[in-house]
């Protein structure tokens, strides 16, 4: 990524940012809805597998955005991390915990719901690479969206 | 800045300026990032105790006159301000 691009990433306004995170968190989820509807129509198969990577592209990049945004600073390997950086990043993975703790008992409750109505989950692994999937791709991104999501706006240069 | 803390108003800025200081020259002398001289002059962020008074030795002044919990009034204020009244 060229030193422009960084940069431009790095002076991203909040709003921005937010929407970005907000396109990542959402994009994954839809897509796979989006596939679970279209596989039960009649639809060409090579068809339903580009339509599902349209609406993957979104989420992929908001995530490169993200995981640029933070780069250094959540996983560390920037050589000075000064104590504005520490804070913002243990506030940033509070804020991870938090969120996926909302998730996690969401999915649960919805789950608990769906099988006490008198439902039956196949658990094999089709229905379960979704979910897979999205440990996978949001666990380790999630720090890095939130410490994208809490940041205000960088002073202007002086 | 968390909402639950309370802002931290500063001369951080004026001293600056006053002492012909980039943001990157004094975060260099404070072992900083220069982002985070920015956050501290808007007052987005609340500097530890540590580098305040890191930064009160640094502009040889006592804490209270760069950082304060009350709006700062203007130094040219502070200096001329009327000298209280003498006791008889």
């Amino acid at each position: 990524m060229s030193t422009t691009t960084s940069n431009r990433i790095e002076y991203l306004p909040r709003s921005r940012r937010r929407l970005l995170v907000a396109i990542a968190l959402a994009g994954y989820p839809v897509a796979v809805a989006a596939l679970a509807a279209l596989k039960h129509t009649s639809l060409n198969r090579w068809l339903i597998l580009a339509v599902f990577l349209l609406l993957l592209l979104p989420t992929l990049a908001t995530l490169a955005v993200g995981y640029r945004y933070a780069r250094g600073r959540i996983d560390g390997r920037r050589a000075r991390l000064d104590e504005r950086d520490l804070s913002l990043r243990q506030q940033a993975y509070a804020l991870s915990h938090r969120v996926l703790a909302a998730i996690l008992i969401a999915a649960t409750a919805i789950t608990e719901i769906y099988l006490t109505s008198g439902n039956t989950l196949l658990l094999d692994a089709n229905n379960f690479w979704p979910a897979a999937m999205w440990v996978i791709v949001y666990l380790p991104a999630l720090p890095s969206l939130m410490l994208a999501w809490i940041e205000t706006d960088q002073p202007a240069d002086a | 800045m968390p909402d639950h803390q309370r802002r931290v108003y500063n001369r951080l800025a004026v001293l600056r300026a006053e002492r012909g200081l980039s943001r990157k020259q004094l975060a260099d002398k404070l072992g900083i990032n220069y982002q985070t001289i920015g956050y501290i002059e808007r007052g987005d962020y609340n500097p530890s105790l540590e580098l305040a008074l890191t930064i009160a030795e640094l502009f040889r002044l006592p804490i209270e006159a760069i950082f304060s919990l009350k709006p700062m009034t203007p130094l040219s204020e502070e200096v001329f301000r009327d000298p209280p009244a003498e006791p008889r």
